[in-house]
């Protein structure tokens, strides 16, 4: 049966059963056709996974369809990498933050990376009386401190909390990772690590990694680096709340007259579109 | 009446192997009073040691002996803990010697008959056992038989004479003489007159009686079989919780600290239950070694408030834990006192057989409490809205509070087409110019929307007026940046353009 083999991803779910003993020994033809209803962690190379548990609609359908199970996924890592901090990332997650939050349940940030605006929070549909803000030990820390990833491997364990994100440093232990990851398999919502854009050459036991940069004025450029699924090449672009006023958009998409010459357009721009190119 | 007497036959020995460390704890002990060992744990008595013993001849039996001086104050605050545990089941609570009595005839219809109200006591005295030991329990009619009963023997809880005086009497004429107090005494002579269960003194006469041994003799006998009346004091639950455990070797690590904790932190939840209360908040205090004062640390203190009130011992201790984690000792612990004044009354939450929003939000709470023991109160933060325009002033962190209901949540009208950013710089960043243009990082930021002018803040001294521009960056992200209207002091340097915050 190398064919088959071969026809066949074979992942690990962290809660699902064993297999049954001499699966892989000698099915017929009709037994191919049903060996990924077998189980959760056996999906063909070409197809997404099937969803182990409940999934929390991102709010985007062009992204919810990209996405294993069809939205983020529960009781695992979900890691963000991010070309730039302050580029949508929360606009992008604010639906399934607000979902994860409807219980009353409580979202906690982990050493966000700047000061937040309880205004802009709240126009984003997140209720300020449901956050929880870890602070990191001090700004600008390389390495994230013992405590703070003490403090985010125990919500996780806990599963009380509706959502989590945390800032983490490029630099992380890969036992901290998988520490974590570990963890989240009792979190029930969705949870987010954002980390710089570098860390994708760091290998992560995520299972779902995305790097993130911006697409033009409310515009997120989303490229899918890992998943229980195919690779996916081109980069979806995905229509943020919008910030702007539908003229102001115009304004920002027409060709730039005055002001800024053409030739002044800096070379910095292009380095993360490079560094997608490179990885996919 | 109806009295229930606890005896703890080993409280002198198990309230100061409490103070032990646990390999010494599980090793020989020996309690000695008065030069002579008066009691011994299990181990010692293996290796032949036995009460009565000289010091030099245990420790010749046993070289490894660890003995300590018998200290009636920490008996006292062992009895102390078994008080609080009895003013659980009723408010007539007093002592006979190191014996805890409780009346509990108006109780027994609410505990449901004195079979479950033993039940439950033991229950009660469970937690304490570390520090006092295993209880003889014994119930009578009378508070003085009732001990003497406990004393003697430790398995007449239940039976005729907890009811019938009479039934009492004839249960204590086989009792042996020693049980009076007085009769110890008098051990000697009572022996060779040929007096040895009380049955016998009750044949003699009593005026001789009370002539050759004493009035007291007497007094007691027939306090015990009913005859004689016997008004008590009756001990109350103190206001305010404060037991010390003076350990018999310093204490390095916070682990040990913790294991003395856990005795003391086992009488705290005793006594707040007595109170029918949970606790909100404690403080442990660690007296240090005094040859390390010189630097004048004699004691740490180390607090924990809880956002929710327990009476939980193993929740307790593990906030303890995570609080001491982060405390630094100064010096080796001699002696810990831990102490409580704030006690939340009434009944506590029902638990919950399967998970609810209640028992969630539970969960949620204990688990900010231990973050906050283990992180402190100021990383633990919550965002609050303001009611100020300026930016910067117009969210406060400010360390997490439970939710309540009374509590009145500020509401700031969002103002009306002003698009803020979610993220904030914590300080504006300067920005140089090109062209009239604000440059971020050497990419020329182009002007999408503004000014939206914000003036505010002139009555403290932080005045503001600024006129703030979305800008885009050349990648597309978009970015708040505004023109600082007021003359800078440093105007040549710079531009006047600042990045306030980027929206994420």
């Amino acid at each position: 049966m190398p064919a088959v083999a071969a026809h066949l991803a074979f992942g690990v779910a962290s809660s699902a059963p064993s297999l049954p003993a001499g699966l892989l020994h000698g099915p017929g033809p009709m037994e191919v056709m049903d060996l990924q209803e077998l189980h959760p962690g056996l999906w063909r190379a070409h197809q997404l996974t099937r969803a182990s548990g409940v999934a929390w609609p991102s709010g985007f359908a062009a992204l919810d369809a990209q996405l294993p199970g069809g939205g983020w996924p529960q009781a695992v890592l979900s890691e963000l990498l991010l070309a730039q901090a302050g580029i949508g990332e929360l606009r992008l997650l604010a639906p399934a933050l607000v979902d994860a939050a409807a219980g009353g349940k409580l979202l906690m940030l982990f050493d966000p990376p700047a000061q937040l605006s309880a205004r802009a929070l709240d126009g984003l549909g997140l209720r300020v009386q449901q956050l929880l803000i870890i602070p990191g030990q001090g700004m600008g820390e390389r390495r994230a401190s013992a405590d703070l990833l003490w403090a985010l491997e125990q919500t996780l364990k806990s599963g009380h909390a509706g959502a989590v994100l945390a800032w983490l440093p490029e630099r992380l232990h890969a036992d901290a990772l998988r520490r974590l990851q570990l963890a989240a398999a009792q979190h029930e919502g969705p949870a987010f690590l954002l980390r710089e854009w570098t860390a994708q050459q760091r290998p992560s036991p995520a299972p779902l990694r995305l790097s993130l940069r911006a697409g033009g004025p409310d515009c997120l450029a989303v490229q899918v680096l890992k998943r229980r699924g195919p690779r996916l090449a081109e980069a979806l672009l995905l229509e943020l709340p919008p910030v702007l006023l539908p003229q102001q958009r115009a304004r920002a998409l027409a060709p730039r007259q005055r002001g800024v010459p053409v030739s002044a357009q800096p070379v910095n721009a292009a380095v993360p579109h490079e560094a997608v190119s490179g990885a996919a | 009446m109806l009295w229930i007497a606890l005896h703890f036959p080993h409280l002198s020995l198990q309230a100061f192997a409490a103070t032990l460390t646990g390999e010494l704890r599980q090793g020989p002990v020996a309690l000695i009073d008065n030069h002579l060992i008066s009691d011994v744990n299990a181990a010692a008595l293996r290796l032949g040691v036995k009460p009565g013993l000289k010091r030099n001849t245990a420790l010749s039996l046993a070289p490894r002996l660890t003995l300590g001086e018998a200290d009636a104050r920490r008996d006292a605050q062992a009895r102390q803990a078994l008080v609080h545990a009895a003013l659980a089941f009723t408010p007539s609570v007093t002592l006979e010697g190191l014996d805890v009595l409780l009346e509990v005839r108006a109780s027994l219809r609410y505990f449901g008959g004195l079979p479950c109200l033993l039940q439950r006591l033991e229950q009660a005295l469970q937690p304490l056992q570390p520090s006092v030991g295993e209880a003889q329990i014994a119930s009578a009619p009378t508070a003085l038989g009732a001990a003497y009963l406990a004393r003697w023997r430790g398995d007449l809880q239940q039976g005729a004479h907890t009811e019938d005086p009479r039934a009492l009497a004839q249960l204590l004429n086989r009792g042996p003489v020693t049980l009076l107090g007085p009769a110890q005494a008098h051990w000697d002579d009572l022996q060779g007159m040929g007096l040895r269960c009380i049955a016998d003194l009750r044949q003699l006469p009593r005026a001789g009686l009370a002539r050759r041994f004493g009035p007291q003799l007497l007094a007691d006998l027939d306090s015990a079989l009913g005859t004689r009346p016997d008004p008590r004091d009756w001990q109350l639950l103190p206001k305010v919780f404060e037991q010390r455990l003076e350990l018999f070797a310093r204490a390095d690590s916070t682990e040990q600290v913790l294991q003395g904790a856990a005795l003391l932190l086992a009488q705290l939840v005793v006594w707040a239950q007595a109170g029918h209360g949970r606790v909100q908040r404690f403080e442990l205090q660690m007296l240090h070694e005094p040859r390390h004062r010189s630097d004048g640390v004699s004691h740490t203190v180390v607090e924990v408030a809880l956002a929710q009130a327990s009476a939980d011992a193993a929740h307790l201790q593990l906030l303890l834990r995570e609080r001491l984690g982060r405390a630094t000792l100064a010096a080796p612990t001699l002696e810990l006192r831990l102490r409580c004044s704030d006690l939340v009354l009434g009944t506590p939450p029902n638990e919950e057989l399967f998970p609810t929003r209640q028992s969630q939000q539970e969960g949620m709470l204990r688990l900010i409490e231990r973050l906050q023991a283990r992180l402190g109160r100021e990383r633990v933060l919550q965002l609050r809205p303001q009611a100020d325009h300026r930016p910067e002033c117009a969210s406060r962190l400010r360390p997490w509070e439970p939710p309540t209901s009374q509590r009145r949540i500020e509401e700031v009208a969002a103002p009306v087409g002003l698009a803020q950013p979610a993220w904030l710089l914590p300080e504006p960043q300067p920005l140089t110019e090109r062209d009239a243009c604000p440059v971020l990082e050497g990419q020329m930021l182009q002007l999408l929307s503004g000014p939206e002018r914000i003036e505010s803040g002139w009555w403290d001294g932080a005045g503001v007026a600024r006129d703030y521009y979305i800008a885009m960056r050349p990648s597309g992200a978009l970015v708040w940046v505004f023109r600082g209207r007021l003359a800078l002091p440093v105007a040549g340097k710079h531009s006047g353009w600042f990045l306030q915050g980027r929206f994420a």
